[in-house]
């Protein structure tokens, strides 16, 4: 550009020389301005650049916590006792909502149902912390997830997705075992302090459930799993915008776990058991593997998932029956005559001539008691007192014998002990001696420390202070029946895919001769005449034999002289009925307790339900099918279940088994 | 070409070397600024001319006042010298009017509505404010300029706007309104004790307006940019998004339409306030100089222009036109970075926003005129209507 003419001369202008030196410092300030700001820029840009980067894309990608799918748990053949079945739900994120009422009316118009659970819902949102979404409905129809995934979008904070929910496939017949899972307490949490670092965020996602009880309390670690994590990238409103595949991290499932238990005895067992009280227990004489464990009436554990409701909770607590106790472990009761069998084997390990023989009239007075029978069975041998379960025999055996050596048989044979099952909840019970005794009276009447002679006769027919549980009566049957080792209960064949601790049996130490003549006796129970399960303890499988013993342990104390049939009293009132079984009888397989609580007679009450549940296991075995379809095919045609007790009804006949013996006995004591 | 103060009369006049004399380099580093703007706001707009439709409508805005602008420039300064007072009287009557039926948005009385057109008074007043100025400067001495009782009307011309505008409450308005007739005031010769006493006593306005002028809201921001980190998701919010996505973007940036805080709106006012950090996240440290560089040859090449003049009006209008600008892009560039509070003042011809852009090319259409005019003497007293052949 040309220059400008300078009319500097004709325009000498105080006004324009203040202006020019002031324009030029205007000019000064606005680079100087500019500069700054560039200075700004290198600042954040540059310097801070890579922590702005982080902050950016924490502001862009979420870590969304997947959570793991908890391992299964199967029967001994693979069918699927509990499960995750697939559930549609609604959550809200706390941290992304400004106002949760409205929110939660906008859900309110697709799920009309929230109305009514809103004080819930709020609670939740409260007792949760920010961070963690609060669930608003699940296990949603198909119609309404659509509706809610549709408008999710446009309400945020609400997402709508599929989750997985526990599955017990046969509700009551594996409640005390397997257990159940629930909602996480804060109890719950206070012992999960101190567990791997990411597992805390687990522990609070909405759908995490914990072991409450049974197998998946034992084993809930193994069945947890390790939780994912889904890359997702969201809006300044918290909404995902799209997923990242790459940068998620997959869940790892929780490890499986198979059981030793077979599925179709434990329905069984749960089904003949109906409504009334009890435990079956079922094992495998050879491997220990416990078959069936059920514990009746059960409850669904279906219920405890989602969350049971208090007046469910207070029904199943209240009621009589006792559904939430597991009595096959926890729930002890005197052996009653089912004692018998180790009473017989101590005598015979001690020298007791088994020849020996009593006479029974019907009461047996000693010191200045007199014990009663609940017959008069005459002139019998160990053998035949076995057989018709006679007291007053037995009363004297356990005299000749002495406490102290019933103890340490029945002790050998398992009771009083506690089995590394994996579970918890078994209570160990009472095998009574001498020491015993002083120990356990000592503190509370120092006066009564001595073992009265008049206490053993009450123990050689298993009442007084003896105390088993199922599994323990179990296990001495199976012992029994094997003979040579001493069988340990298994439950848990493998978890995640790893054979859980199979450890040798130790040798039985008694002599197999008198393993032998117990066991024999034990035969003649179902099928001599006069045996106290012969009527009811008939297997109708041809060949196959099932071997047994009935009990009844006194529930309450008989008024003297009085009646000794209960089944006319209340039913708290009346006595547990037990049955130990062994099938077959030559060569024994499979070992059985059951006890039903207040059921009355042994006989009458507890030996159907064994017979029905061995048939069940028995059918199933390829080997035992073998040797029946070789002596009758029919046999193999399921019959129908016998409803419970009815010893009046006319016994069933079958032509392959012997002819009904005559009604003598039906109430072994 | 010669077109010079030796020119032959009336060649002047004739609009074609009129036009000849239009600054087009500095009409071309417009062009450039706004057109890196309209790439902006097509990027945060969704990528699409469609949605909003902001990169759209700037541009047409944009075409409209750049035209404008050129056909202003050709204005004889006369006009600006005689309309300054009435534009001024007006705007201000305007703002009256705000404060007695003006319509009420976001908790703001700053609209007026007419026919159906909305507009914010405010706006006019930040061009008035400067030429009525430039008015009162041109007719008064050297000596009054630098200290009489004289300058007490500048103050009242100032201080009268200012606190209606305040009163809104529109503090990031007001506060340029009085900034820009501060510079004003000072290029037009201010003693500098005065300068130095305002300064000082700066603080203590500031103090005394915190306490009894302003709006708990204003208060609020002022203290969240004292602290943002305080209150991360309520008002630190602005400014830590606005921080993150600056220095997220790096050297080169993330990529015209990828900026994660800009596109997943993690960013406030993205198209408007803070545009200058989708700029700086999206195209990084490279595309935020470049937009510096640009305002500071604009500025710098416009007070040149301011100083060429050979009237005193052209000298203080245009440079007073050119401070607006200045404060404009001071004020929005330390906003967005955190280094000064949150006032809602928008980066000129980047920002989206028709009204702010109408002002902006009106001041530079005075400052090419000016330019245009520059050997124009206009008489300092006296009847204008008299010089008008």
């Amino acid at each position: 550009m040309a220059a400008e003419p300078s009319l500097v001369f004709t325009d000498v202008n105080e006004r324009q020389g203040a202006f020019t030196r002031r324009v030029f410092l205007m000019g000064g300030v606005v680079a100087f301005g500019m500069f700054a700001l560039t200075g700004r820029l290198v600042h954040l840009q540059i310097l801070q650049g890579s922590k702005f980067q982080k902050l950016s894309a924490a502001n862009q990608f979420n870590f969304r916590l997947v959570p793991p799918p908890r391992g299964n748990i199967f029967d001994r053949n693979g069918k699927l006792i509990a499960g995750n079945r697939p559930s549609f739900r609604v959550m809200i994120e706390t941290n992304e909502i400004k106002n949760i009422d409205d929110t939660l009316d906008q859900v309110s118009y697709i799920l009309p149902q929230t109305l009514t659970s809103r004080r819930r819902i709020l609670r939740d949102i409260n007792q949760n912390q920010r961070s963690v979404p609060t669930i608003i409905a699940s296990d949603l129809s198909w119609e309404d997830f659509s509706k809610v995934s549709l408008y999710a979008n446009d309400i945020p904070g609400v997402v709508a997705d599929r989750d997985e929910m526990r599955a017990y496939y046969y509700g009551g017949a594996f409640s005390h075992v397997v257990g159940y899972v629930a909602k996480i307490s804060q109890k719950d949490m206070d012992k999960e302090k101190g567990g791997p670092e990411g597992e805390f965020n687990l522990l609070h996602h909405p759908s995490f459930r914990i072991g409450k009880s049974g197998i998946e309390k034992a084993f809930d670690r193994d069945l947890r799993g390790t939780a994912g994590g889904k890359k997702v990238e969201v809006d300044a409103r918290g909404r995902v915008v799209a997923e990242d595949g790459v940068g998620s991290i997959a869940p790892v499932p929780g490890k499986d776990i198979v059981l030793t238990l077979d599925a179709d005895i434990q329905q069984r067992a749960i089904d003949v058991f109906g409504q009334e009280s009890g435990s079956a227990v079922m094992m495998d004489i050879e491997t220990g593997e416990v078959l069936c464990m059920t514990s009746s009436p059960g409850f669904d554990p279906n219920l405890f998932v989602s969350g049971i409701s208090n007046d469910a909770y207070k029904l199943l607590h209240d009621y009589d029956h006792n559904p939430l106790l597991d009595k096959a472990l926890t729930a002890t009761y005197p052996p009653g005559s089912t004692f018998k069998t180790l009473v017989g084997l101590a005598a015979l390990e001690n020298g007791f001539d088994p020849k020996t023989t009593h006479t029974c009239n019907g009461v047996f007075p000693y010191g200045n008691r007199v014990f009663h029978c609940d017959d008069r069975h005459g002139t019998l041998d160990l053998h035949g007192a076995i057989v018709t379960s006679c007291d007053v025999y037995f009363y004297q055996c356990a005299l000749a014998v002495g406490p102290d050596k019933i103890a340490a048989v029945a002790r050998k044979f398992g009771l009083g002990q506690i089995f590394d099952i994996g579970i918890d909840g078994q209570k160990a019970g009472v095998v009574p001696d001498q020491a015993w005794k002083k120990a356990y009276f000592e503190k509370r009447q120092p006066n009564n420390t001595r073992w009265w002679p008049g206490e053993t006769p009450s123990m050689g027919i298993g009442q007084g202070y003896t105390n088993v549980n199922a599994l323990q009566n179990c296990v001495a049957v199976a012992r029994l029946a094997n003979g040579r080792k001493a069988v340990m209960p298994r439950l848990i064949k493998s978890i995640g895919g790893k054979p859980y601790k199979d450890t040798e049996f130790e040798d039985l130490p008694v002599d197999p001769a008198h393993i032998a003549f117990v066991r024999a006796a034990m035969a003649d129970v179902t099928s001599a005449p006069g045996g106290t399960a012969a009527r009811s303890g008939k297997l109708d499988l041809g060949p196959i034999l099932m071997a047994g013993k009935t009990g009844t342990a006194q529930a309450h104390t008989y008024a003297a002289g009085g009646s000794r049939a209960t089944l006319h009293l209340g039913w708290e009132k009346r006595d547990h009925a037990w049955f130990v079984a062994f099938a077959p009888a030559d060569a024994p397989k499979y070992a059985m307790s059951v006890i039903v609580q207040h059921g009355g007679w042994g006989s009458s009450s507890a030996v159907p339900k064994a017979r029905e549940i061995m048939r069940m296991a028995l059918l199933k075995d390829p080997e035992i099918q073998k040797r029946i379809v070789a002596v009758n095919p029919a046999d193999l045609v399921d019959k129908p279940i016998s409803d419970g007790p009815d010893p009046d009804s006319a016994p069933e006949s079958d032509p392959g088994a012997a002819p009904p013996p005559p009604d003598i006995i039906d109430n072994g004591v | 070409m010669v077109d010079s103060a030796l020119s032959r009369p009336g060649q002047r006049e004739r609009y074609d070397s009129k036009l000849a004399q239009v600054d087009w380099l500095f009409v071309g580093l417009l062009c450039a600024l706004t057109g890196i703007g309209i790439i902006m706001l097509y990027s945060v707009g969704g990528m699409t001319w469609g949605g909003p439709g902001w990169a759209y409508k700037q541009l047409i805005f944009f075409s409209v006042c750049l035209v404008m602008m050129c056909g202003l420039s050709l204005l004889d300064l006369r006009v600006w010298l005689m309309g300054a007072y009435w534009f001024y009287g007006a705007s201000l009557l305007l703002l009256i009017a705000v404060e007695a039926v003006g319509a009420v948005r976001m908790g703001a009385q700053r609209w007026l509505s007419i026919g159906g057109f909305t507009f914010q008074p405010s706006e006019f007043m930040k061009l008035a404010i400067v030429l009525a100025l430039a008015r009162f400067y041109h007719e008064c001495s050297a000596k009054d300029a630098n200290l009489s009782w004289k300058l007490l009307i500048p103050a009242a011309m100032i201080g009268v706007p200012a606190t209606l505008v305040m009163h809104q409450p529109d503090l990031g308005t007001a506060v340029l309104i009085s900034l820009t007739g501060a510079s004003v005031m000072i290029l037009a010769g201010l003693n500098w004790k005065i300068i130095a006493a305002a300064a000082a006593s700066a603080p203590v306005a500031v103090f005394l307006a915190f306490q009894y002028a302003l709006h708990d809201y204003q208060k609020k921001r002022i203290l969240t940019f004292l602290n943002p980190e305080g209150d991360p998701s309520g008002d630190g919010y602005h400014i830590l998004q606005s921080k993150i996505a600056m220095g997220s973007g790096g050297l080169l940036g993330k990529g015209l339409g990828l900026g994660s805080q800009s596109q997943l709106n993690f960013l406030p006012e993205k198209h408007t306030d803070f545009i200058m950090a989708a700029v700086c996240e999206e195209l990084g440290f490279a595309g935020g100089f470049t937009i510096f560089l640009l305002y500071a040859l604009i500025i710098l090449m416009a007070l040149r222009m301011a100083s060429l003049s050979h009237s005193h009006f052209g000298r203080l209008a245009a440079a007073g036109a050119t401070a607006t600008f200045a404060l404009y892009v001071l004020i929005n560039g330390a906003m967005v970075m955190g280094m000064f509070p949150v006032v809602g003042v928008p980066m000129p011809l980047v920002s989206y926003g028709g009204s702010a852009m109408l002002m902006v090319m009106t001041g530079f259409g005075v400052v090419l005129g000016v330019k245009v005019h520059r050997y124009q003497e206009l008489p300092r007293q006296a009847s204008i209507f008299s010089r008008f052949e």
